[in-house]
């Protein structure tokens, strides 16, 4: 039984972090329509944001909250309005070829990273890395229930952002019709910059509060790309409450299965639940709510 | 543009003439097969170098019976095939005496079919599947010890110290993890120790937690990681959150040797147990020296990969000052006679178990003790008494 308890700990702490990478990327796929290959990769540049702030200045990590996610606004906004925007003038044969050219600034961002700091690994050592405290005989590390805590703060605020302000039902509009949405008089493209932009800080977030406990080189992007993907298609496209239960969902799948089954099919598991999701449920988990 | 061609194809045509004219005669050459680029880099750019500085003292010193030695890098990528290939570009096109190198097992073994096939003596650096030695094949030679030799040192330590009933292993699901895994299981059932847990894991992982929750549910006296660099700190730091406490941890070499397994895990790598096949503080000619030489010159740490190409060029240099001419096969007669004394330790090619040409080394203990790693084991060559038995809680406090 401890061990079970032990095991969906970890598994939800670690899913709310999944989520808060999920909820970037599922924001704009809602609204473009498309799946940002290089989502993992701007966490990965908010990761060496925070890295260098920390090794450089000596800031904590968690000030650095404050800086690499509106960093990565900006890096997201100017993405979208100077490479993928542009796209969406152009007639071509794939009719969504922003995707490819995400895959493009993904592999971009990766090697500029790679140039700058070369592949060596890299971490971020503070004094409450490892410190844990204990409930009962269940294990729980702190930075890891702090990246929870804030993932779910994150996560409220966002929903507030979208619910009850005019920008966030302009995002919402857009997502869901954007002919209507431009008739409407919102600025479209704006929206969609802005979306972007949001979408790479949310990612930027969950790099940041995943520092402490985690490490970095280049390539640690593509991992992360992937696992969005699926809380993204888990959650169904575009929903923004299915991409945090497709966090969490994940997160604990993963622990389980590693515990009862294998450790060494820890990504399997969440390939075989997105497959599953695909025959079973195709809407995903949105389907089974309302929202 | 035509005329543009023509003086353009000239031009490379003469630089290829003249490049071809330019070699100086008097050099002996060999080849030397590392990973430069790839997952290894890290690893064939420390062998690289200690390669490097070793020529430049061998010609110092006079190179050759007054000729220049030449070492020919070429890049394996950490793929048999490339490393292959690689081997036939020296031996065809360049005609190299002999070969070096070779770091990764599958890539060595490769390199070793071809001098075989093509009558080259090759020296092995690195490379420690016990296959390559294992053919009988007289154009192979290896320096370092094979694989199963790696645990010999932890296995008279558990067996005289620690005395464990109960095993488990965690291996990353690699080649190389799994076949680290397999030999320690045999090691295990050989030595009557119960192995309670074998299991993979995949690397890169954020979350080791549920793995090592099973591990702490088992109980075991010694548990036992196969793991590179960064997953090797991650599990350390995360046994330490769940204090998790079998009697010593132990690591397989790899990962838990490195400097920055120390900075990274920090307490949690403290008091950890790795074997080792070399280590600096070793009573052999030259080891310090040639450590804090390799430190001063390139400004990055280096390890026994590194010792193990330093010498692996002093041996191929005395090999060729003793051939009688710089023929291949005069060469290999000469490096059967090898009996000299590096920074690896004594060098001597000798047939054991099912190896031929193989030097016999013996393997080591080191353990983290106040963040530095230290020699603890065989007692002989220890640097500090290691310490055990372990109080984890007074340890991670």
């Amino acid at each position: 039984m401890e061990m079970f308890i032990q095991t969906l700990v970890a598994g939800i702490l670690i899913g709310g972090v999944y989520a808060l990478i999920g909820l970037g990327m599922t924001l704009i796929m809602g609204v473009m329509r498309i799946i940002n290959l290089a989502h993992g990769q701007l966490m990965m540049v908010a990761m060496y944001i925070t890295f260098v702030l920390y090794e450089f200045l000596g800031l904590d990590p968690y000030y650095s909250l404050l800086i690499a996610p509106p960093l990565l606004f900006l890096l997201g906004a100017a993405i979208q309005k100077y490479f993928l925007n542009p796209l969406l003038k152009i007639d071509s044969v794939i009719p969504q070829n922003q995707i490819l050219m995400t895959v493009g600034v993904g592999i971009v961002l990766t090697e500029t990273i790679r140039f700058i700091f070369h592949s060596d690994y890299k971490s971020v050592k503070t004094s409450y890395s490892s410190s844990t405290f204990m409930i009962g005989s269940i294990s729980w590390n702190v930075p890891m229930v702090v990246a929870f805590g804030l993932a779910v703060l994150l996560t409220a605020c966002l929903f507030f952002f979208l619910l009850k302000t005019d920008t966030g039902k302009s995002v919402r509009a857009t997502a869901q019709n954007k002919d209507a949405a431009m008739v409407m008089g919102i600025n479209a493209e704006w929206i969609t910059q802005l979306t972007y932009g949001l979408g790479a800080a949310m990612a930027a977030a969950g790099g940041t509060l995943l520092l402490p406990i985690y490490y970095l080189f280049p390539d640690v992007g593509a991992p992360f790309t992937l696992k969005a993907f699926i809380i993204t298609v888990l959650g169904g496209l575009g929903s923004t409450v299915g991409a945090i239960f497709g966090g969490l969902v994940l997160g604990v799948a993963e622990s389980l299965g590693a515990t009862y089954i294998s450790m060494a099919l820890k990504d399997a598991f969440g390939m075989v639940i997105f497959v599953l999701v695909l025959v079973f449920l195709p809407g995903g988990l949105k389907t089974l709510t309302k929202v | 543009m035509k005329k543009y061609c023509g003086i353009a194809l000239g031009l490379t045509l003469a630089i290829f003439l003249l490049g071809a004219c330019e070699r100086p005669p008097e050099s002996a050459k060999v080849g030397i097969i590392l990973p430069g680029t790839g997952e290894k880099a890290k690893f064939g750019e420390i062998e690289k170098k200690s390669f490097e500085m070793a020529l430049e003292e061998i010609n110092a010193a006079g190179g050759i019976n007054g000729k220049k030695l030449e070492f020919l890098y070429e890049d394996d990528t950490g793929r048999p095939d490339v490393a292959r290939a690689a081997a036939e570009k020296l031996l065809t096109k360049e005609g190299v005496v002999m070969l070096g190198g070779g770091y990764g097992s599958s890539e060595t073994f490769a390199i070793a079919g071809v001098a075989q096939q093509d009558r080259v003596p090759f020296l092995v650096s690195t490379g420690s599947d016990n296959k390559i030695t294992e053919r009988k094949w007289d154009y192979v030679f290896r320096l370092n010890q094979p694989v199963s030799d790696y645990s010999k040192a932890l296995e008279s330590f558990l067996t005289d110290i620690v005395k464990p009933q109960k095993v488990a292993i965690l291996y990353e699901n690699t080649n190389f993890g799994s076949s680290g895994s397999k030999t320690f299981q045999e090691t295990c059932e050989r030595l009557k120790f119960q192995v309670v847990m074998n299991e993979g894991y995949q690397s890169g992982g954020v979350d080791f937690k549920p793995l090592l929750v099973k591990v702490k549910q088992a109980n075991p006296d010694v548990v036992y990681m196969v793991s590179y660099l960064m997953d090797a700190s991650l599990i350390m730091k995360q046994s330490m959150e769940l204090q998790l406490s079998p009697k010593v941890f132990v690591g397989g070499g790899a990962g838990f040797t490195l400097p920055e397994f120390g900075q990274n895990a920090g307490k949690a790598g403290e008091l950890v147990y790795s074997a080792t096949l070399w280590y600096q503080t070793l009573p052999y000619p030259g080891a310090k020296e040639y450590y804090e030489k390799f430190i001063q010159k390139y400004k990055m740490d280096t390890e026994y990969h590194g010792a193990e190409g330093y010498s692996s060029a002093y041996v191929i240099a005395d090999a060729l000052k003793r051939a009688k001419t710089l023929s291949p096969e005069d060469v290999r007669e000469s490096l059967t006679g090898t009996d000299l004394m590096t920074v690896f330790g004594p060098v001597k090619f000798v047939a054991y178990e099912k190896m031929t040409n193989q030097n016999k080394l013996p393997t080591y203990l080191v353990q983290w003790i106040n963040g530095k790693l230290e020699m603890v084991w065989p007692k002989e060559t220890a640097t500090k008494p290691y310490v055990y038995p372990i109080d984890w809680e007074k340890v991670w406090k």
